[in-house]
């Protein structure tokens, strides 16, 4: 229902942006050129087409409009399903969906390799000539079976009426489907019986059922009971075969000729073995296919052609449900149950992944028994404990308290001090953020600070120093292009699989971006700033200060939104090489158990992540420095 | 304003264009198999007997987990994974993946999928001292079928445990390396050299006795078993007939070794620990009703359910044994 709404709300609000665009063009200043950075300026209704337009397109392809409209069209389509699937096996012997007949393209093909492999043991080395006489023998005798299948004059009469009758009934199933009477009422006791299995029956897209495959409506039920009449004649078509005594005396011939050959073999003789099971293969394969003279079938093809005409027809309203709001796919019945195909299985819907984000979200639940984002309370020692290092206590003068005689460790100050430095003492505590979410984002933004702190500095050094510049230059070419991840194998065995590891390999990506940002804003400072500078008797430190360091300023803030972007590919990539947590290893196990609503949620939040990353940026940007673009 | 949108509405068209026609069937079988997992048929798949019997060019894409078949699948690029694990199929069975299993590739014990602790942590002392360590577990994979298995039966809680996703490869470094407690691996290569650093937790016999057995099967999707149901069938014949060579011991192991990218007497001692059963065993001990097969698919149906794909009521539909050779 909100789903209805949304879409509702969101086509509204894209006519109301346009329409309000068009108004606003008339009103511009007719003084603005091409290309001026003004025509840019404000927006927002563009915003909300663009944003509704990604919504609209994720509601129509994963079928929630479908759902929220119709939400019992699901289940009408699978039992049409049920109906195509019980068709395809007999629709897959005639040109239908294909080109060919298939005992067509079979007889084609077998010919053909029939043909291959007697050029095949022409050549064969090693095999005696009476062997290759036999073998060729035993081939063309193979090949004169097809003429037997596809001869009129051989079909027995008793294949002839089976055919007929399948096809009769058919034919019956074709009168009958579109009347009302159809299906025959079931008895009070098995009619109670299926109206008890329906109240049982789950909606669609409710938690562990993708499909209802039960048929719930009269129509459904028309389809569902013609699709089980029409599975009992396509079993018993291909229960059926063209066997006719004439084929069966030729294979009897041929079978009879293998085994005698096969029993005069040696254990040795492994490459005649291997022929003769090949042509015995090539033999079965003509044998288990239903393979019948060209027109014999005519009947049936054109009694299916009608009857799935019919069934088009019957679906009335389905038919074009299935069309309009299941774009790009539709529902696929396999044996009794149904399963969604095509966008809709892969392409989550949007209430289906807020629902279960929202369940992910608490934190009792979470992923893993890791909760998404949650709080857990941390006591001040141990963050102290994280921050000084223990040598504080070591560099101390004296000793580390001994046990006395009477078996009690007097505490000290030394050993006191190692107390507070490691983090061993009673003290209040405070919330710290922690889960998947919260891990990611600190790895990026661990790896990223890093990267800024060491990166600008030696950027700016290599800039304005020629030693440096020649010294660093080669390390940080060599080690740049290589893609991140490149390295992960070598780190994660190096630094292991915590969380070191991890900041380690981002501290990389952000290292090499923040040098080459830096070098270029440095060593790009107008000389003449430098001069005026200079000659109003500025010291080096005031020059570095005040004019070089806020030239490169525009460069490196590019340069760290560049860096964003790279530490959240890379982050994912090496969470999902080894992780315990971070929203790289969530989506990663998700897609394991085919979880694809988790999959999109991950995707989803990464995105925001990124967004919120650069939305911060930006404001710094505008913040430090306004005169960007303006000089 | 009118170019936009007419571009908007061609891409639509285009999209849904684009995405029915990734559906069309090729004159082909392709076929997903796995490296370092020597199996017999891997000798008719060097000599091309397959695409003999089948009569149409068969092409074999190797895969890295079995989770990644069914993706492969569900995508139109596989038609019959072969020596796929039970545990991703029913994943994706659980997740209503339209495939079916068809056969029985191989029986396993511990000697192909095992859990490796590092030294000083052996059956007696794992349920104490694995508390709060990490583990390495490729999740969804029979390695962590055998995890959970393994950890029942030696009264480890898992979940005071880290379990750390990664592939076998990956797995036995970190265990060699000193940052994981424990490492659940597949393939021989890595078990080999995990087993450097530690040894298994429970031997072959003891998870036999445990009823902890590893079973790859065929795979086949629905499109695929009624386009061409003959072709299922030969590839099934041509993969028992190898099975029965192997057990009479007329093998070219040299062949497979090489064709599984593993060394001889690795591949060996491997396929030592194989058992191929025929097709009368697998109807009436492994598929039939209450057989070993369904029971397996019932257990891990529920231990891998989750709440957004929970396990069937009933696997049997899963389950077509009609493509067994008579």
């Amino acid at each position: 229902m909100i789903t209805g709404f949304l879409t509702f709300f969101i086509i509204v609000a894209v006519i109301g942006s346009i329409l309000y665009g068009r108004r606003l063009i008339k009103t511009e200043k007719t003084d603005t050129v091409f290309g001026n950075p003004e025509r840019t300026k404000g927006g927002m209704h563009w915003v909300v087409v663009g944003t509704s337009f990604l919504i609209l397109s994720w509601l129509y392809y994963s079928w929630d409009i479908a759902k929220s409209l119709y939400p019992k069209s699901a289940n009408e389509l699978c039992q049409v399903a049920k109906v195509n699937e019980s068709l395809l096996s007999l629709k897959y012997l005639f040109p239908i969906e294909e080109r060919s007949h298939k005992s067509t393209a079979l007889i084609k093909r077998e010919n053909i390799n029939i043909q291959k492999k007697i050029v095949v043991i022409q050549n064969a080395q090693g095999l005696k000539n009476q062997d290759k006489e036999l073998f060729i023998s035993l081939l063309n005798k193979t090949r004169q079976t097809i003429p037997l299948l596809t001869n009129e004059k051989y079909l027995e009469t008793k294949t002839k009426t089976t055919i007929n009758e399948l096809t009769d009934r058919i034919k019956q199933l074709t009168v009958n489907f579109p009347t009302d009477s159809y299906p025959q009422a079931l008895s009070e006791e098995e009619e109670n019986k299926r109206i008890e299995a329906l109240k049982k029956q789950l909606g669609w897209g409710a938690t562990g059922m993708e499909v209802p495959p039960l048929p719930e409506s009269k129509k459904g039920l028309k389809f569902h009971t013609a699709a089980q009449e029409l599975n009992e004649i396509s079993d018993e078509f291909f229960s059926m075969r063209n066997h006719n005594p004439e084929y069966l005396k030729l294979l009897k011939e041929i079978k009879d000729e293998i085994k005698e050959y096969k029993n005069g073999l040696d254990d040795n003789q492994e490459l005649e073995m291997d022929f003769i099971k090949e042509i015995k293969k090539l033999g079965e394969r003509i044998q288990y296919e239903s393979v019948f003279p060209p027109n014999a079938l005519d009947g049936m093809e054109k009694a299916i052609r009608t009857f799935d005409g019919v069934q088009k027809k019957e679906q009335g309203a389905i038919r074009i449900k299935d069309i309009l709001l299941f774009p790009a796919g539709t529902i696929v019945a396999s044996g009794p149950t149904c399963a969604e195909d095509g966008p809709g299985r892969w392409l989550p819907k949007p209430s289906d992944t807020f629902r279960i984000f929202g369940d992910l979200l608490k934190p009792s639940v979470g992923f893993k028994m890791i909760p998404m984002i949650w709080y857990e309370m941390m006591g001040v020692n141990r963050i102290v404990g994280f921050f000084l290092p223990d040598w504080i206590a070591d560099i101390l003068p004296g000793k580390y308290p001994v046990h006395n005689s009477d078996g009690k460790v007097e505490p000290n100050f030394k050993s006191k001090v190692l107390d507070v430095v490691t983090g061993e003492f009673e003290a209040f505590k405070i919330p710290v953020p922690t889960g998947h979410i919260w891990d990611s984002f600190l790895r990026v933004f661990l790896g990223l600070s890093l990267g800024i702190i060491f990166g600008v500095p030696l950027g700016i050094f290599m800039g304005l120093n020629r030693f440096a510049k020649g010294f660093f230059d080669p390390l940080v070419e060599l080690y740049r292009p290589v893609p991140p991840l490149a390295w992960a194998p070598l780190v994660i065995t190096v630094f292991g699989i915590d969380n070191v590891g991890k900041v380690f390999l981002l501290f990389m990506v952000s290292f090499s971006i923040m040098i080459i940002s830096a070098r270029a804003g440095a060593s790009g400072t107008q000389l003449s700033k430098i001069h005026a500078a200079h000659s109003l008797g500025a010291s080096r430190r005031q020059i570095l200060r005040e004019v070089i360091f806020p030239n490169s300023l525009p460069e490196i803030l590019t340069g760290i939104r560049v860096a964003v972007g790279m530490c959240w590919g890379t982050l994912v990539a090496a969470e999902f090489l080894a992780g315990t947590t971070g929203i790289g290893f969530v989506e990663n196990v998700a897609r394991k158990y085919m979880q694809y609503e988790v999959i999109w949620i991950t995707i989803f939040v990464m995105g925001m992540l990124g967004l919120l990353f650069d939305l911060t940026i930006r404001k710094i940007i505008d913040k430090t420095i306004p005169w960007r673009g303006k000089g | 304003m009118k170019k936009i949108v007419s571009l908007l509405l061609g891409s639509i068209v285009a999209l849904t264009l684009t995405i029915s026609a990734a559906f069309s069937a090729a004159n082909e079988v392709r076929v997903a198999f796995f490296l370092e997992w020597a199996l017999p048929n891997q000798e008719d798949k060097v000599k091309k007997t397959f695409d003999d019997a089948l009569g149409v060019p068969v092409k074999w894409t190797n895969f890295a987990t079995g989770g990644e078949m069914t993706e492969a699948m569900l995508s139109g690029d596989i038609d019959i994974s072969y020596s796929q694990g039970l545990t991703p199929f029913v994943n994706a069975v659980n997740a209503k993946a339209p495939i079916k299993l068809v056969d029985i590739a191989v029986i396993y014990g511990m000697g192909g999928t095992t859990c490796v602790a590092a030294k000083g942590i052996d059956k007696g002392n794992a349920s104490s001292k694995l508390d709060g360590q990490k583990v390495a577990v490729p999740l969804g994979t029979m390695a962590d079928y055998v995890f959970k298995e393994t950890m029942r039966v030696v009264g480890a809680d898992i979940s005071k445990m880290k379990v750390v996703d990664m592939n076998p490869e990956d797995g036995s470094a970190a265990l060699v390396n000193g940052d994981v407690a424990m490492a659940c691996l597949f393939g021989g290569t890595s078990i080999g050299k995990a087993k450097e650093a530690g040894a298994s937790v429970l031997t072959v016999a003891e998870a036999q006795e445990a009823g902890i057995a590893g079973i790859d099967i065929t795979s086949v999707t629905n499109k695929f078993l009624k386009e061409n149901p003959g072709m299922v069938r030969t590839f099934v014949e041509v993969t028992h007939e190898a099975n029965t060579r192997y057990n009479a011991g007329k093998s070219n192991m040299n062949i497979i070794a090489k064709d599984a990218a593993m060394d001889l007497a690795g591949t060996k001692k491997q396929m030592g620990g194989f058992e191929f059963p025929n097709a009368a065993t697998m109807k009436s001990k492994y598929m039939n009703k209450g057989g070993i097969l369904m029971t397996y698919l019932d257990v891990m149906g529920n231990m891998f359910a989750t709440s957004e794909n929970p396990a069937l009521k009933n696997y049997s539909k899963v389950v077509d044994t009609s493509y067994l050779p008579n």
